[in-house]
């Protein structure tokens, strides 16, 4: 007898199992073993974890299961332990076969494909708010602000590949308030663009 | 202002649709007829999704940044404000401070002064209370003495009728000398009716066997 499968609902991007799925039936929940993200596969460079510590959960959180595990992400392997808790349910965790790990291991190069990134620490302007704010200083009678530029902030992460300006440092790229350089020009094909 | 015109010679009909009208409450289930439809999902080209990807992350740093620096600025003002008028409110509060402290103290004096009254009051009314009490206390105390004395001298009186070892013999010949028998009736005038059989001229002996049994 075959079985059919009949899915419901909207489609999703994830692929595989949830992590108690993997880990409850391995011997010694799997400790030592390595896993996989698969959404992170979308990056080329090598993207896996090392479960180094496993907690089960109570009965009312069946989906889930307390995971600490070595975390390379995008070929740079992170200082620490990471916890997976809140999104150990995720139905998006492959097991990577025992055979398959040396070849993953030997492929972390500590390099990205494309030359480092130095993110700038301000932003000009949009040109209306320049406008605005210097004839809102003159009204207030402050002194004129002499090059109109905003800090930037970015969102703390550990899996960030970019780095951030130190200062006194030039950044490789540069934001600014106008459309840019666009990344697929076939797009533009016959738009006028100043 | 609207003039009728507007709504009888319309050229349109004037139909306003709610979207709502054609949905789903929210609380109810997928509909049986759709529960095995699944949405396609949108097909976007790789161009077209890089460049999308750079443009909306672009919008949202830039965002980011003129919300940031909108936020900064009003910080400092707030706090450029508040430097400002702290300078006014500080000699506002003191003088606000004192002129308190002078009605507190005002107050209080007022309060101590007919707290001390009340007190003077209170504790003449105190010595008053335990003077009177004392004296009834006095009283009882002599009172007790003087009945007990009295008991005293009742008692020194009776004891010597009282038998003691040495008049013990004395006593019981008495006693024997002058049977007493009780075994009587009395009527209403208090007249005697001895009794023909007298239990207390019977041998001793006999009757306590008697009793016994």
């Amino acid at each position: 007898m075959t079985t059919v499968i009949k899915y419901v609902g909207r489609t999703t991007d994830f692929k595989g199992k949830t992590l108690w799925e993997i880990v409850g039936n391995l011997k010694n929940l799997g400790v030592g073993r390595i896993i996989v993200r698969s959404v992170f596969e979308r990056y080329p460079e090598p993207s896996f974890m090392k479960i180094v510590k496993v907690e089960t959960c109570p009965d009312e959180e069946r989906r889930r299961v307390r995971v600490w595990v070595e975390k390379t992400f995008r070929g740079r392997k992170l200082p620490g332990l990471t916890e997976i808790y809140r999104t150990s349910y995720k139905p998006d965790y492959k097991l990577i076969p025992k055979h398959e790990e040396s070849k993953l291991l030997t492929s972390v190069t500590n390099e990205h494909y494309f030359p480092e990134v130095i993110l700038p620490n301000t932003i000009e302007m949009p040109p209306l708010m320049k406008k605005f704010i210097i004839k809102d200083h003159e009204k207030k009678g402050l002194e004129l602000m002499k090059n109109l530029v905003m800090p930037l902030s970015y969102n703390n992460s550990p899996n960030r590949v970019q780095r951030i300006a130190k200062p006194g440092e030039q950044p490789t790229v540069e934001f600014t308030m106008s459309l840019g350089k666009p990344a697929s020009p076939s797009l533009y094909e016959g738009v006028l663009h100043k | 202002m609207i003039s009728q015109n507007v709504f009888l010679k319309r050229s349109w009909p004037m139909l306003v649709q709610c979207a709502e009208a054609h949905r789903k409450p929210r609380w109810l289930p997928v509909a049986k007829s759709k529960i095995y439809r699944i949405p396609k999902r949108p097909v976007v080209s790789e161009e077209e999704r890089l460049e999308l990807l750079r443009i909306n992350n672009n919008y949202k740093t830039q965002m980011r940044a003129i919300r940031r620096f909108y936020y900064e600025e009003m910080i400092k003002e707030k706090s450029t404000k508040e430097s400002a008028s702290s300078e006014m409110s500080i000699r506002l509060e003191a003088e606000d401070w004192a002129r308190c402290v002078e009605l507190n103290e005002k107050w209080n004096a007022e309060v101590a002064a007919e707290r001390e009254e009340r007190r003077k009051i209170q504790l003449a009314e105190m010595e008053e209370y335990a003077l009177a009490h004392m004296e009834v206390k006095d009283r009882e105390l002599k009172e007790r003495i003087e009945k007990a004395t009295k008991e005293i001298k009742r008692q020194k009186e009776l004891s010597e009728t009282f038998i003691t070892p040495e008049n013990l013999d004395e006593a019981i010949e008495y006693a024997i000398a002058n049977p007493t028998d009780y075994n009587y009736a009395i009527d209403l005038r208090g007249k005697k009716y001895v009794g023909t059989e007298t239990p207390g001229s019977l041998p001793k002996d006999e009757k306590r066997t008697n009793s016994s049994v």
